[in-house]
C-alpha cells in the first residue's frame, strides 16, 4: 500500500460521507446529526465519545511538539 | 370600528416593542461577538503552550469542559426517532468502522510516509500556529455541539 492508495482510501471515504449526508437531507432523516442523537441515547456511548473527544484534544494540542 | 381602534392600539404596543427588541438582538449579537474574540484568543493562546506540559493539559480539558457546559445547558429536547434514522446510524456506523480499519491499517504499517494515518497527516495541516488556533476552536465547537444533543 503506497502513500497515494493510502490518501485515495481517506478521500474515498470523505466522499462517501458526505454522500450519506447528502442523500439523508434529501431523505429527512438519517443525516449524521440525527445518528449521533439516536446513537448519544446510551449513557456508555455518550462516555466512549466523551473520552474519545478528550482523547482527540490532548492528542492534537497537547501530545505533539510542533517545535 | 372598535376591532380597528384595538388594532391601531395593538400597532402602537408593536411600535413602541420594536426598539426594545432592537436592542435585545444587538445585545445578542455583542454578546455573541465578544464570545468570539474570547474564544479566538483563548485558542491563541492554548495552542502555544509548552507541549505535554501540566498547563497545556489544564487549557485543553478545562476549555472543553467549558463547551460543554455551555452546551448542556442549551441541550435541546429530544426527539422521537423517525423510520429512516435506523438506516441513516446503519450507514454512519458502517462508514465509521471502515474508516476505522483503514486508519489501523495504515497505523500498523511503516515506513509512516508512505502510510500516513490521519493523526500523522493532522501534524502536517497543523504546522502553523493560525491553523493549530483553528482546530482549536472547531474541537471546542464539536464538543458544544455534542453536550446539546
Amino acid at each position: 500500500m503506497t502513500r497515494l492508495v493510502t490518501l485515495l482510501g481517506y478521500a474515498l471515504l470523505a466522499v462517501a460521507a458526505v454522500g450519506a449526508e447528502v442523500a439523508a437531507r434529501r431523505r429527512g432523516s438519517g443525516t449524521c446529526g440525527d445518528a449521533l442523537t439516536l446513537a448519544l441515547r446510551s449513557r456508555l456511548a455518550r462516555f466512549i465519545l466523551l473520552g474519545a473527544w478528550l482523547w482527540l484534544g490532548w492528542h492534537l494540542f497537547v501530545r505533539v511538539d510542533w517545535g | 370600528m372598535q376591532h380597528d381602534d384595538r388594532d391601531g392600539e395593538n400597532a402602537g404596543d408593536l411600535d413602541r416593542e420594536a426598539p426594545v427588541c432592537d436592542r435585545t438582538r444587538d445585545g445578542g449579537r455583542a454578546a455573541r461577538l465578544l464570545a468570539t474574540v474570547l474564544l479566538a484568543a483563548y485558542a491563541w493562546w492554548a495552542v502555544g503552550l509548552a507541549p505535554f506540559s501540566g498547563r497545556a493539559t489544564a487549557a485543553v480539558v478545562l476549555g472543553g469542559a467549558a463547551a460543554m457546559a455551555v452546551g448542556a445547558r442549551e441541550r435541546q429536547r429530544r426527539r422521537s426517532p423517525r423510520a429512516g434514522d435506523t438506516a441513516g446510524i446503519a450507514t454512519w456506523a458502517a462508514l465509521a468502522a471502515i474508516a476505522g480499519a483503514w486508519q489501523l491499517a495504515a497505523y500498523l504499517q511503516h515506513p509512516r510516509a508512505d502510510h500516513p494515518t490521519l493523526s500523522s497527516l493532522a501534524n502536517e495541516v497543523l504546522d502553523s500556529h493560525v491553523a493549530r488556533a483553528l482546530a482549536f476552536i472547531v474541537w471546542i465547537a464539536a464538543a458544544r455541539g455534542l453536550a446539546r444533543r
